[in-house]
């Protein structure tokens, strides 16, 4: 346990003190922002079929942002140590690989998390200036946050997983953005494609449907299981994969 | 502290380390010598826990290596080759980081800092960040955090390479001092170190021991003979015959100039021809500057040792 917090805090600390994940915050936060801004205008013009977090969440920009942000996060995590050497004062001390593998997703969650606070500011904000309009319910607030925090556990363990294959950090990111890519197109087939079983599965991988689906209120179990097992999935398989120690 | 018996290790294509075994008791210093490519580095991080071996069994502190991992590590310093750092952080953090995942309780760590950066010469650079350091103080870096959860045991992978000579003596004074507390493997190709500060040698070539023994004790059994340099100045078609009638010399060289002339003898080792040589050189009137015998090095015994098929080795 001394181990997983020690690795866990030396992540976090790492990503205040990079200058790659404050662009990546800023950035962040800039979309964040323009959207809103354009919330707000929407909303000027009187009330309209939609709430607030479901534009928020079905906004393309969020979507793209997301697709950059995550490798910028994850990218580092093992690839930096393998071609720094560090992995092997890393995994030589006394600590399990799986308590090392957990840390640093812990670490990349815990500042995926962070980024997404000031955003709160934004909402108060919109709540506070637009007093003759209705305040967010609870029910979409929550399912929209909801949705980001399974949907960020999920892509971070894939980019943690895609940082364990190579000693490049540039090789982890684009390989990291392939995935969450493809998964990403995967999910739109829904949209597109004709056979019953392709709309079935594409429906099921969909992030976009599922954030549309939270970000309305409404927690589905089945995308619960989804994102969390996938997370799942990919640490066992990125422990497996530092315990191979097949590089160099 | 450490037993290794038949352990081997396969890369793809390749054996890395084949059929080695041997021990270290607590409270030895003990070199690891070979050339490029021998296998120290693989069997150091066997022994550190941080590859499997293929086949044979590893002990550290009377725990298995691969059952006991974790009890292993706490009682390991491992420095690995190139001494890998996090250039980003300052010193202080990183010697907390790392104390805290050694598991050092949080209300030790700051004393248990102070205490290796005392000892090894670092209690300036706290603040520095450690990419901004130079070689020698990284290193200095490195050793300070093998020793900062105190452990039995010390595995050191080339802690002198790439320092400058000054640099060199000072890491090595300092492993000397650290030798009174830890038990230490360090390995190097560099034999003067070995000589300089290790009671025990361990050489290995090709992925297999062949040759543990004091240095010493090494060099005396690697020479049967020793050689005797004489400089002496006369005739040289005289003199080299008057030293080969010496008793015991068995061949004699000759090199140099007019006047001096430097005569290389090899003689057995249990007899010395040197009061006859000065005794024959007072007797003609031949002046006789130079007169030494000199011990075979390390080196000698290493080359001896590893020179076949050096084209192999090295693939
Ligand atoms: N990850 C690896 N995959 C495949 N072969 C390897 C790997 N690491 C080392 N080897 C091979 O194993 C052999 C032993 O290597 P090792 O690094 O242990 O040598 P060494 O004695 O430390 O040499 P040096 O003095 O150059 O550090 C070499 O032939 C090397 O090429
Ligand atoms: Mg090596």
């Amino acid at each position: 346990m001394n181990g997983f917090l020690a690795v866990w805090r030396k992540e976090l600390t790492g990503y205040f003190l990079s200058p790659a994940a404050y662009i990546v915050t800023i950035f962040f936060l800039i979309v964040m922002g323009a959207i809103f801004s354009l919330l707000v205008s929407v909303l000027a013009e009187g009330p309209a079929g939609v709430t607030v977090m479901n534009l928020l969440f079905g906004s393309p920009f969020f979507w793209m942002t997301m697709l950059a942000l995550v490798p910028a996060l994850t990218m580092r995590l093992f690839a930096e140590e393998k071609r720094s050497g560090t992995i092997e004062t890393l995994m030589t001390a006394p600590v399990t690989d799986t308590a090392v593998v957990l840390a640093k997703f812990a670490g990349a969650l815990s500042f995926y998390a962070f980024m997404w606070t000031p955003t709160l500011i934004y909402l108060f904000i919109l709540r506070y200036f637009s007093a003759d309009m209705a305040p967010p319910d609870p029910g979409p607030l929550a399912g929209g946050y909801l949705g980001a925090l399974l949907i960020g556990m999920f892509y971070l363990s894939i980019g943690l997983f895609c940082s364990a294959l190579t000693s490049n950090q540039i090789v982890a990111a684009i390989t990291t953005f392939a995935a969450m890519l493809l998964l990403f197109l995967a999910g739109l087939l829904d949209y597109v494609a004709r056979g019953d079983l392709v709309q079935a599965v594409s429906a099921h991988l969909s992030s976009y449907s599922h954030m549309l689906e939270f970000s309305r209120g409404a927690i589905d179990s089945r995308p619960v299981v989804y994102y969390l097992s996938g997370t799942a999935l990919m640490l066992f398989a990125t422990v497996k994969i530092v315990e191979a120690r097949n590089w160099k | 502290m450490i037993e290794v018996s038949h352990l081997t290790k396969h890369y793809p294509g390749r054996v890395a380390v084949d059929d080695v075994s041997f021990a270290v008791s607590p409270g030895e210093i003990v070199g690891f010598l070979g050339p490029n490519g021998a296998g120290k580095s693989t069997t150091m991080r066997i022994l550190a826990g941080y590859l499997p071996a293929t086949g044979g069994v590893v002990r550290v502190a009377d725990h298995d290596v691969a059952e006991e991992p974790i009890e292993v590590r706490r009682r390991i310093g491992y420095l690995p080759e190139n001494c890998p750092l996090y250039g980003e952080m300052r010193v202080d953090e990183y010697l907390r980081f790392r104390a805290r995942l050694k598991g050092v309780p949080r209300a030790k760590v700051p004393a248990r800092i102070v205490e290796v950066k005392e000892r090894c010469g670092i209690a300036d650079v706290g603040n520095r960040i450690i990419g901004q350091l130079s070689k020698g103080y990284r290193q200095r870096v490195g050793l300070a955090e093998t020793l900062v959860h105190d452990p039995d045991l010390l595995i050191l992978d080339e802690p002198t390479i790439g320092l400058d000579p000054n640099q060199i003596r000072l890491v090595r004074g300092l492993i000397a001092e650290l030798a009174e507390r830890h038990t230490i493997l360090l390995s190097t190709h560099i034999l003067s170190e070995v000589e300089m500060t290790c009671k025990r040698v361990l050489i290995i070539h090709k992925g297999r021991i062949v040759a543990s023994d004091t240095p010493d004790r090494l060099r005396r059994r690697m020479t049967g003979e020793a050689s005797v340099i004489a400089e002496i100045a006369g005739p040289r078609g005289e003199v080299e015959p008057a030293l080969r009638g010496i008793s015991g010399v068995a061949d004699v060289q000759a090199e140099g100039g007019d006047a001096w002339v430097r005569y290389m003898l090899r003689a057995p080792r249990d007899e010395d021809p040197r009061p006859a040589i000065a005794a024959l050189a007072a007797q003609r009137g031949w002046p006789l500057r130079e007169l030494h015998r000199e011990a075979a090095t390390l080196e000698d015994i290493f080359v001896n040792l590893t020179q076949t098929d050096e084209a192999e080795a090295q693939p």
